[in-house]
């Protein structure tokens, strides 16, 4: 009798924890549709092809986000370019060189927290770093810099689990072969972790293009008349022309339906950037 | 190890198939392996000749892998591995300071227990190693990947589909492939860890051949459960027991008249 009852409870309890816990999820789901409900209503008149390619004119009360939108694009652009190499570099030291000591312990948990560390304190250190101390000024340079830190230890992570998913097997056939490390590396870890590396990659992106913090300090403009043709010039973004539309335009109020554009713009770009990237990593596993 | 020396001096008789005994090609001396706290490998030391089969045999967990995984280096990946004492081939001890590895890795191949075919090609998987060597010419590695196929019983199973990946393959056709694949770089050496347990009676015939060709050039170390095949592939047998090499010795004597009592158990069966 005790043991049926006791067994009820545990069953019910299991019952009312699901329960709980699928209402947050449910929750939090439904926010999440609302928000984009809410831009995209609002949003949605003002696309057209113009809308995308005409730069915003009139005090950035009419016309469309071509110069913040190829912004964005070079800014992440520059950005992976720094990423990339040096994320995938030091995954590999992780994975294939780094002996697990107390220094690469370390240096593990140093990566794992700078993910946590909020996107305004990257744009502070950016400022200092590369706009101040390297004079690089405020720039695409200096802001691409910055955005690569921020999404340098989501690609040190993501390209050390990839090359530490290669099974062992193929490592020993290829050093019982003669191989040198270099080239198991090439011929055989990373080709095998290609695929996993690109999906780090591409969530890499989705970071990076919807930021605003690191870039406000380090080189994302107010307004520029056209495209910044060096990476030395400053360069429009799209979060930040978001930020500016709402919060400091000639009209805020006129401007309206042009900044939910724009963020429905934003959203779409990084909304399917990572669901590729999510959608990556699934079909892998 | 001294019994052999005696009684073929007594005998005046060489085994014409063994390769002379004074022609030492793995030998060790008082070899010691360790994993961590546990002492897999305790005092080793015995010679194995040159194109010659030398087959170990003895229950599971006694140390056969480890040691044959002592010779190419390979333990040197196992966090906490050890080695102490001396594992010589050509006279070099393998462990002094300074020993190219990768060189010796090239001289000594290896079959693994477990088919570990790379996830490419079946031709990628066996010019692997000649690529390595910096062999790039196209008819050349064509020559090598069908011979090596050929050698291996494979060559008539897959030489239509070449390009088709390894792993894609059956479990004993994976273990013919790596056959395959550590033969392409022609060692001097050949490990061969348990390399038909997987396969049917045909391709274990097939391979016993070949393990009986290759002696003519290569030195073979084969690990084998099946006595049976101990007896008809080997000219010398290692009997290890729990880290222990227990006897050593010409083939025909450990399973007609061995020296230790536990060897002649466990060939019969009737060892626990
Ligand atoms: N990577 C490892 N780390 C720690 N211990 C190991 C490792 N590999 C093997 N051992 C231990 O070393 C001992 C010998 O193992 P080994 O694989 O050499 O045995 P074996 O004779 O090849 O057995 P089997 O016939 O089952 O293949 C075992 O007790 C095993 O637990
Ligand atoms: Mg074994």
């Amino acid at each position: 009798m005790m043991s049926r009852f006791s067994l009820q409870t545990r069953r019910s309890k299991d019952r009312a924890a699901t329960l709980l816990l699928y209402c947050a999820a449910l929750l939090l789901c439904a926010g999440v549709f609302f928000a984009l409900y809410f831009v995209a209503s609002r949003g949605w008149q003002v696309i057209s092809w113009e809308f995308i390619t005409e730069p915003p004119r009139d005090g950035m009360t009419a016309g469309g986000i071509w110069t913040p939108l190829v912004g964005t694009l070079q800014l992440t652009f520059l950005s992976m370019m720094a990423t990339i190499p040096v994320g995938v570099a030091t995954g590999l030291y992780f994975s294939e060189y780094a002996s697990d000591n107390a220094f690469t312990r370390i240096l593990r948990l140093a990566i794992r927290s700078l993910a946590g560390v909020p996107s305004v304190v990257f744009g502070l250190f950016g400022l200092s770093l590369f706009v101040v101390l390297l004079g690089f000024g405020s720039s695409m340079l200096s802001a691409s810099l910055t955005l690569a830190c921020l999404a340098l230890p989501l690609m040190i992570t993501a390209s050390e689990q990839a090359f530490m998913a290669v099974p062992k097997e193929y490592r020993d056939a290829s050093y019982a072969l003669g191989a040198t490390r270099w080239q198991t590396i090439c011929k055989v870890v990373f080709p095998s972790a290609a695929s996993t590396v690109v999906t780090g990659i591409i969530l890499s992106v989705g970071r990076v293009a919807g930021e605003t913090a690191p870039i406000i300090f380090t080189g994302a403009a107010f307004y520029t008349p056209g495209l910044a043709r060096s990476i030395f010039e400053e360069v429009m973004a799209l979060p930040y022309h978001i930020y500016v539309l709402a919060t400091a335009g000639v009209n805020i109020e006129q401007t309206r339906p042009i900044q939910y554009g724009a963020i429905l713009v934003l959203v779409v770009l990084v909304l399917s950037v990572s669901s590729l990237g999510i959608w990556m990593r699934r079909r892998r596993l | 190890m001294t019994n052999i020396a005696v009684s073929s001096v007594i005998t005046g008789r060489e085994d014409r198939d063994a390769g002379t005994e004074k022609d030492v090609h793995i030998g060790t001396r008082g070899l010691d392996l360790y994993y961590g706290e546990a002492h897999v490998l305790k005092s080793v030391s015995f010679d194995m000749y040159r194109s010659s089969v030398t087959a170990f045999i003895g229950p599971s967990g006694c140390g056969k892998s480890s040691f044959i995984r002592c010779v190419n280096r390979m333990n040197d990946f196992i966090a906490g591995a050890r080695v102490t004492g001396e594992l010589l081939v050509d006279g070099d001890d393998i462990y002094a300071p300074g020993t190219d590895v990768i060189a010796l890795r090239r001289r000594v191949g290896m079959v693994f227990q477990k088919p570990n075919p790379f996830p490419m090609s079946i031709y990628d998987n066996i010019a692997y190693g000649p690529r390595l060597f910096g062999v790039t010419d196209k008819d050349q590695l064509d020559d090598i990947v069908r011979r090596s196929l050929e050698w291996a019983a494979l060559w008539e199973e897959v030489q239509d589909k070449l390009g088709s990946s390894g792993t894609g393959l059956s479990g004993g056709q994976q273990q013919r492939l790596c056959i395959a694949r550590a033969i392409a770089t022609e060692p001097e050496i050949l490990l061969m860890d348990e390399p038909t347990s997987a396969l049917d009676p045909l391709s274990t015939a097939r391979i016993e051949e070949l393990i009986r060709d290759l002696k003519k050039d290569f030195t073979v170390v084969i690990v084998t459960h099946n006595m049976q095949q101990a007896a008809r592939i080997s000219d010398y047998t290692a009997f290890f027991l729990m880290g222990e090499l227990i006897e050593y010795g010409k083939t025909s004597k450990i399973f007609t008249a061995p020296d230790e009592a536990r060897t002649g158990d466990y060939i019969t069966g009737r060892f626990g």
